[in-house]
């Protein structure tokens, strides 16, 4: 028995099926019998078992810690990004400070004061250098790099890796708002710089006119990082010339054979289509040249900062899941606080006081001198611009011409009017937008019948837009506005007349109100909060409500205590009513813009609104907000309960002195525009 | 740079007529907006506007294209004179197409395919045509340089306007004499495309020179 039973304990190792014969039949007498072997063996078993379990659970806690460290690793990468553009912003923001005192400085002599003038470039800088390496440094736990090695063998096994890091970072990148993988293809294929695009990411970005560049030039950046500020925005005006030089097919179409099309054939002359707005790019950043030049510097000195470039696998390097990993266990150090963080929320919240920034959106090209005024439909968008050039046009801003790149569309003239022989000066519209009235340097007001905003601007010639004319001034019109309710247009000349005007009557001369005592009118406008009165400025500086019926003064603003030494500097350019307020407001050629009360004729308040002297002005429809425009190439947005400048565009070019002749708001849309010297009209929204 | 006591160039609201753009000149190296060139040809003319050959004489530095540019934009505009003279007495009715001699009958090059548009819309849809393609951000995104290409734009626009001389002075004889007394336009056009040679000298039908049959247009009528 011994012996068998020994036989039989060493044959359990041996042959299991003996033992289970032997087992079977012991069982009747022994209900179970644990051998050593069987439990040894079921020990194995699951001790086996457990461990695989436990891997499993070891690669899954590796792959969950993977991702929190790419999720941290997002966040850096945000945070470069993020820590980048405020950088940028403050840049900007310095060279515009740096470029205003120098101006200033040229200008005046004297040092303009303002805030900080230190380049805000250092911390940045520095901030983004030091922030990785103390993480690198922290992380020397054992069990993490064990799990992180047990990661990348499981990784490598799936064949997973490159393809879960391409997906992570498509997302990453959707995250910030950059267009995924399938766009980098895109960008190189068709380079669709889409602008508009850009704008909504960073709208915040657009308080200062410079800082209005960043948000294309942020899509530059993660193109091509370095490219960006170096050559001072230079790169938006090659992509110009690239888009144009692919273009030259087009070019060549259009290219009649020279003689051949004297006779019977002209093909047309093509309506451009290229729209990137590079006269604009140019004209806005040229202001800033000297200052950017200082940006290579910045930008060698924080490499990395544009974390997110062409494909962020190109971020984590060639080891890539391996700088991603690094941050493992970081979850400790994710409270750490990011300088940026708090430059950022200001910018964000104030983004948030402002109601509105405006951006400009349609230039309106197409006159060949200074555009002298313009005035929006009530109720369409549309606009007529008068120019110089001694025409009118009327513009659509919904046939617009495509725009391949820029946020800017260009809008070509659906009308032209003629008429005028010489420049023409001023433009009213009429309440019901279907006629509009110019003045110009000929001493007439013209009538035009507008035609349909939709007639094709190479239609036959019909007679019926020009709808005569209101003969009376004897020398330049300068002042024109349009009464609404009364139907009544008010005209002021240089022959020192005030006109008053039915625009139905068949003698349509109301009342000539002679005003020379007073100097020559500049600009009219009807009394709104009065129902019988109006304004008119001088180039004497004075200022006067008078009485509609009576032709009588019935204010005079109190203009003598404020002002300047020469004659010219006292010039009011431009009188706008309030319209609902006892409030006037006159835009001064010293730069001024005065408020006053129309009761009492006194100063409310007096600002230097401008850097050269002020030269057009309008109130919004709802009365809340002021727009200025200056020869100082500039239009400057104004909040009117606090009289705080809350937008500022650079908008035009100076031709011999002069820059912007007229802004304007859309009275029922949110449409803005300002009218240039430079032959061109733009419109904000 | 700027003195405290420096001109301002500027037509301030209230300025007469008569006094509009009338300030002392501005030396050409002096000035210093983009828009030099315009302003330097608008300030010859006014100088005297039958001075053409100083009138189309370039500063030395200048660059030709966009000295021949500028130029074809100031006679666009002025052409507007003329067409505004024309639009009340060149009626589709009586000029059916664009005429200037019997030999040719021109078509209007502003529509899809040509059309044989009545003379006073051939004037308007060209001149609108020439606003359109010298204010193209495509061919002339800038007014400091200009393209080579773009350059060669220039020679067919001044064709298509010529012809609105042409038909003035072959129609409308009265309006344009009169026209031509008062701004020396078409001669001052015609000396301008012979010397940039802009235009073959077998279009330019229009006898302005012909009193000096020397191959240089002189000025003085
Ligand atoms: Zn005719
Ligand atoms: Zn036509």
């Amino acid at each position: 028995m011994d012996e068998a039973s020994s036989q039989n304990q060493l044959g359990g190792s041996a042959n299991p099926a003996g033992v289970a014969n032997r087992q079977n039949l012991e069982e009747p007498s022994q209900r179970i019998q644990y051998s050593i072997p069987g439990i040894l063996h079921f020990i194995q078993h699951e001790w086996a078992r457990f461990e695989m379990e436990r891997s499993q659970w070891e690669l899954e806690r590796a792959e969950l810690q993977a991702k929190i460290a790419f999720l941290n690793g997002e966040r850096k990468g945000q945070e470069n990004l993020k820590n980048d553009l405020v950088r940028r912003i403050k840049m900007l923001e310095y060279a515009l400070k740096q470029e205003r005192a120098k101006y200033h400085k040229l200008k005046y002599g004297t040092d303009l004061v303002q805030g900080d003038m230190n380049p805000p470039v250092e911390e940045g800088g520095e901030e983004v250098r030091v922030d990785p390496d103390a993480i690198l440094s922290t992380n020397t736990n054992v069990s993490w790099k064990q799990s992180r090695h047990l990661l990348r063998q499981y990784l490598q096994e799936i064949g997973y890796t490159d393809t879960i890091i391409d997906l992570r970072s498509n997302r990453v990148r959707s995250l910030l708002g950059i267009d995924g993988g399938g766009n980098e293809e895109n960008h190189n294929s068709t380079p669709a710089m889409n602008g508009s695009d850009t704008t909504k990411r960073m709208p915040d970005a657009n308080r200062w006119n410079v800082t209005k560049k960043t948000p294309s030039c942020l899509e530059a950046q993660i193109q091509d990082a370095e490219r960006a500020v170096i050559d001072n925005f230079e790169f938006l005006r090659s992509e110009g010339e690239d888009a144009e030089g692919m273009e030259m097919d087009d070019d060549d179409e259009d290219d009649e054979p020279e003689e051949e099309d004297d006779v019977h054939r002209l093909k047309s002359p093509k309506v451009p289509k290229v729209a990137l707005d590079v006269d604009d790019v140019d004209g806005e950043s040229v202001d800033l040249d000297p200052d950017f030049r200082f940006l290579p510097d910045v930008e060698d000195s924080s490499p990395g900062v544009l974390g997110f470039g062409p494909g962020s696998r190109r971020v984590y390097g060639p080891g890539g899941e391996e700088d991603a990993l690094e941050g493992l266990g970081e979850l400790a150090q994710l409270t750490v606080t990011n300088e940026a963080d708090a430059t950022y929320d200001q910018i964000s919240s104030t983004k948030e006081n402002f109601r509105k920034t405006w951006t400009a959106k349609y230039t309106l090209r197409s006159h060949f001198d200074g555009v002298r005024a313009l005035c929006f439909h009530p109720q369409e968008p549309t606009l007529i611009t008068a120019s110089e050039d001694a025409t009118l046009k009327l513009w659509n801003l919904q046939k617009t011409v495509p725009a391949k790149k820029s946020a800017s569309l260009d809008v070509e003239p659906v009308y032209t009017f003629r008429g005028h022989l010489g420049p023409v000066l001023c433009l009213a519209m009429s309440g019901d937008g279907d006629k509009c009235y110019s003045g110009g340097i000929d001493g007439t007001i013209r009538i035009w019948n507008i035609p349909s905003s939709n007639i094709d601007p190479y239609d036959s010639y019909d007679p019926c837009v020009v709808g005569g004319s209101l003969p009376g001034h004897t020398d330049a019109v300068w002042g024109l506005t349009y009464h609404g309710q009364r139907q009544h247009l008010l005209s002021c000349a240089a022959d020192s007349t005030v006109r008053l005007w039915s625009t139905d009557a068949r003698s349509p001369l109301l009342y000539t109100y002679a005003v020379e005592k007073d100097g020559i009118p500049t600009s009219v406008d009807f009394v709104y909060e009065s129902s019988n009165q109006f304004v008119c400025s001088f180039n004497t500086a004075n200022c006067v409500i008078f009485d509609l019926e009576t032709g009588k003064p019935v204010t005079r603003l109190d203009t003598e205590t404020e002002q300047g030494s020469s004659s010219i500097s006292r010039q009011i350019n431009r009188v706008v009513s309030h319209p609902t307020l006892p409030l006037t407001i006159t835009g001064h050629e010293d730069r001024h813009i005065r408020f006053w009360d129309n009761n009492s004729g006194r100063l409310v308040q007096s600002m230097v609104a401008h850097l050269d002297s002020v030269t057009s002005l309008a109130v919004d429809p709802n009365g809340l907000y002021l727009l200025s425009g200056s020869h100082d190439c500039s239009i400057r947005l104004w909040q009117l309960d606090s009289k705080q400048c809350v937008q500022e565009i650079t908008a035009h070019r100076k031709k011999f002195d002069e820059s912007i002749f007229d802004v304007a708001f859309h009275p029922s849309k949110p449409f803005i525009a300002s009218a240039g010297a430079d032959a061109l009209a733009k419109v904000f929204v | 740079m700027a003195d405290q006591n420096v001109v301002l160039r500027r037509n301030r609201p209230g300025t007469k007529a008569e006094n509009f753009y009338r300030w002392c000149d501005e030396a050409y190296e002096e000035m210093d907006s983009t828009l030099v060139v315009q302003q330097y040809i608008q300030q010859t003319i006014r100088l005297d506007h039958n001075n053409i050959d100083t009138i189309l004489n370039a500063p030395e530095t200048q660059d030709e294209g966009v000295w021949k540019y500028e130029h074809l934009r100031q006679f666009c505009m002025e052409l507007n004179g003329l067409a505004v003279r024309l639009q009340g007495e060149c009626q589709p009715s009586t000029c059916t197409q664009m005429t200037a001699t019997e030999q040719w009958i021109f078509l209007c090059a502003a529509h899809k395919t040509p059309k044989e548009c009545p003379a006073i819309d051939y004037t308007r849809h060209t001149l609108d045509g020439a606003a359109c393609l010298l204010n193209s951000n495509k061919y002339f995104p800038s007014r400091v340089s200009i393209k080579e290409s773009s350059v060669a734009k220039l020679g067919s626009v001044c064709r298509r306007v010529y012809r609105i001389f042409s038909h003035a002075y072959f129609h409308h004889r009265q309006i344009f004499d009169e026209f031509e007394s008062e701004t020396t336009l078409c001669r001052r056009f015609t000396v301008f495309v012979t010397k940039y040679n802009l235009m073959s000298r077998d279009n330019l039908i229009v006898p302005i020179l012909e009193d000096e049959s020397a191959g240089q247009g002189e000025s003085e009528a």
